[in-house]
């Protein structure tokens, strides 16, 4: 016990005081940030006016159009929070069609009177305005607007954004046109064009409460969490044992510990590391989380903190260290298996396509917690350290399918040390060349 | 200490990897308070057969005892020093964490570790690079280092896998001189080497090992006299007849100053001696050559690799 616990601290203290663990902990959260501050920031930045010149032939649409050009913006703005939100399950088109209503920015209206002049007269003198840079896209508006093209003309027709922008309100001018000639009010017109509100409330045991995507948020950056810190330290372990094979020092370990006193030391201490790491960025998580939205909230925002029950975090922590336990011994068989560490980060391929499998098999655990298919990924190894914490952190599932997993994820810890310290007492003492799997299953049966 | 108590005992050993047989029913013992050379060329067996005294692997078949226990626990463990021929230091750790981290994994406190880690940096001269990381150091530094790593924790049982490969001269003569307090102080050494010259000026015991089997073993003084291949060197004035005497001397091989004579198989030397006194000769040199250690390393060896 004693020396297990002179593993476990060496290996703590060691990662503890290394500069890339004080960097990375200080440098994750401030990168979580900018992920989230970063793109509302791009979408608040106000681009310069895009200068339109409008040719209305018809001489109905230019009064409509520079209203809806000039005024739209502010009603779009209101829905950017949502449309931050719903985002992550769109299809690209509609993604960019949400980001071209918020990043629309000014417009620059100018009717361009066509007076005695032909269209072509004109196009030549707008021509020339878009090269000269006076003007930097046109729109001529046919006569016959109800049958022929309307025409755009641009320095920069790949600017879709505009143009998208552009296009809603040549759609909505010739909507409100088209009504307005069949006689009804403006009003009326109003009243037909508004759209409805659709606030989502999340049902639970203790009731009902309003939630427009926050526990989404939070639920995705559990999953996120979980798989980065797991990918990390696996790495860290496959390091610390693949320096301990090639500088020969296993030798003089194995001389005064049992393999598996050795092989455990680390993998606790490696993940009192990771815990460390983690609660060290959840507090701090927690408290810029209680601030910021306090923040958010005195300056008039709806919002409301996402709700973290016991269950939840008590459920966070343990399948943490379960998914821990999974990888980092993993990681210490392939340690165990190579020679040098580039070539553990070819075999770690596979585990950390496992963990990646199981981050995007979040997802759909995300839309429907309670479907056979999250059942079945929140309960299986390898998968549901990261499924079954986001299942817990939509909707606490049934308390016997959570000791199922917890019971599972043991059972394949257990095979997985088993098979792993066996192949560990041989590999660490092989020198030379990387072993191979059949090589390995020998090493597994031998010992 | 008792020179007859046994503290080590190894009774037909034998370890398989696979098909291949590492060490195949070997036998012997290790006594108390002496230096036991284990002899062999690369590839011989000696490393399997240490990695089972340590007690990393178990033998397949066969017995090991260490200090009147069967089997080689953990706690017996922390009773050995081992100095592995594949060393190493963590490269990026202070020699001072290293040899604390040593020394924990064999039960010994890290106050206790830093009182003796001052003694012996300071016997073998590295006491200002305590501080610095490993990688800060010369091989021949650290292969001091992990010398120190294996004797820290005051081992009764002191193993060391070819400890002289990599030093130069000066640093080979400081640990030579170390091993011997060692054995002055009552330590059982193994060494493990294929240098005969350092292994006939420190050995008290050798076994001679090739192809995972044993060849000879036994007091090295007693292994040295039975290969007395009846050469006698001599310094001699007169006697020229009884040199001539086809029953005693196969041949004459002059020297110098000196005359080498090979006896006849079964003849003895003493009659040789006996006859040349009464012929009146005067007698400056009479010895009987022993065969250096490396000459029955490679009788022995070479001829096991030639049989077969």
């Amino acid at each position: 016990m004693r020396k297990f616990l002179a593993v476990v601290k060496r290996e703590y203290l060691k990662l503890v005081w290394a500069k890339t663990f004080i960097i990375g902990t200080l440098l994750a959260p401030l990168m979580s940030i900018g992920f989230m501050v970063v793109p509302a920031l791009i979408f608040s930045i106000e681009g310069d006016a895009v200068r339109v010149g409008i040719v209305d032939q018809s001489g109905k649409l230019f009064t409509p159009i520079s209203a809806s050009l000039l005024t739209g913006k502010k009603r779009e703005q209101q829905n950017s929070r949502d449309a931050m939100i719903n985002s992550v399950n769109q299809s690209q088109q509609e993604q960019a069609r949400k980001a071209a209503e918020q990043m629309g920015g000014k417009f620059l209206v100018e009717e361009v009177k066509t007076g005695d002049k032909s269209v072509e007269q004109i196009r030549r003198e707008l021509d020339a305005r878009l090269i000269d840079q006076s003007l930097d896209v046109y729109v001529v508006i046919p006569p016959n607007y109800q049958q022929d093209d309307f025409q755009l003309f641009a320095r920069n027709t790949s600017d879709f954004i505009a143009q998208a922008r552009i296009e809603d309100a040549l759609n909505n001018a010739v909507r409100e046109v088209r009504m307005a000639e069949s006689n009804l009010s403006r009003e009326k017109l109003q009243d037909i064009n508004r759209e409805i509100n659709l606030t989502s409330k999340r049902v639970t045991e203790t009731g009902v409460s309003a939630d427009s995507g926050e526990s989404f948020w939070l639920v995705f950056v559990v999953g996120l969490l979980i798989y980065l810190v797991l990918a990390i330290y696996g790495q860290t372990i496959l390091g610390a044992v693949v320096e301990e094979k090639e500088t020969r020092i296993a030798e003089i370990l194995f001389s005064s510990a049992r393999p598996f006193t050795l092989m455990m030391g680390k993998l606790v201490g490696v993940g009192l590391v990771a815990l460390t790491q983690l609660g060290i960025w959840v507090v701090s998580a927690a408290i810029l989380g209680v601030y910021g939205f306090a923040q958010l909230q005195r300056s008039g925002v709806d919002i409301t903190f996402p709700h973290l029950s016991p269950v939840f975090v008590i459920g966070l922590f343990i399948f943490f260290i379960l998914g821990f336990f999974t990888y980092a011994t993993i990681y210490a068989l392939i340690g165990s298996m190579v020679t040098t560490v580039q070539e553990g980060g070819q075999l770690a391929f596979p585990p950390i396509l496992l963990l990646l499998m199981a981050l995007y098999s979040a997802f759909p655990v995300i839309r429907s917690p309670n479907s056979d298919f999250s059942f079945w990924l929140s309960i299986l190894p390898f998968v549901s350290p990261i499924v079954m914490p986001v299942r817990l952190a939509i909707q606490t599932p049934p308390l016997w399918q959570v000791l199922l997993s917890i019971l599972l994820n043991l059972a394949a810890i257990f095979a997985l040390v088993w098979i792993a310290a066996r192949a560990y007492r041989v590999g660490m003492l092989m020198y030379g060349k990387k072993a191979t799997i059949p090589e390995v299953l020998k090493w597994i049966r031998q010992s | 200490m008792n020179e007859q108590e046994i503290t080590l005992r190894l009774e037909n050993v034998t370890k398989r990897y696979g098909d291949f047989t590492a060490v195949d029913n070997l036998s012997f013992n290790v006594r108390a308070g002496r230096i036991f050379g284990f002899l062999g060329p690369n590839g011989a067996g000696k490393t399997s057969t240490i990695r089972m005294i340590v007690g990393i692997t178990a033998p397949d078949t066969g017995e090991i005892e260490l200090f009147g226990e069967r089997g080689v626990s953990p706690s017996l463990q922390d009773r050995i020093g081992y100095l592995p021929e594949e060393r190493g230091l963590y490269r990026k750790m202070r020699i001072v964490d290293q040899l604390r981290y040593f020394a924990a994994l064999k039960n010994i406190p890290s106050k206790q570790a830093d009182e003796r880690m001052d003694f012996w940096l300071e016997r073998v001269g590295l006491k200002d690079w305590k501080t610095k990381k490993a990688s800060d150091l010369s091989k021949g530094m650290q292969q001091k280092i992990q010398f120190i790593s294996a004797v820290l924790h005051d081992p009764n049982l002191i193993v060391l896998d070819e400890p002289f490969s990599g030093l130069d001269p000066v640093n080979v003569e400081l640990l030579i001189e170390i091993v011997l307090e060692l054995k002055a102080a009552g330590k059982t050494i193994i060494f493990s080497t294929h240098l005969m010259e350092t292994a006939e000026r420190l050995c008290d015991d050798i076994i001679l090992i090739n192809r995972s089997k044993m060849v000879l073993g036994g007091p090295l003084r007693e292994v040295k006299s039975s290969f007395t291949r009846n050469l006698v060197a001599i310094r001699v004035v007169g006697g020229n007849g009884v040199l001539n005497d086809k029953d005693l001397v196969a041949k004459v091989i002059e020297h110098s100053d000196e005359l080498e004579i090979l006896l006849q198989e079964n003849a003895n030397p003493q009659i040789l001696l006996k006859n040349l006194i009464e012929s009146g000769a005067t007698i400056s040199k009479f010895e009987l050559i022993e065969p250096s250690l490396n000459d029955i390393f490679i009788e022995k060896v070479g001829e096991r690799n030639v049989n077969a």
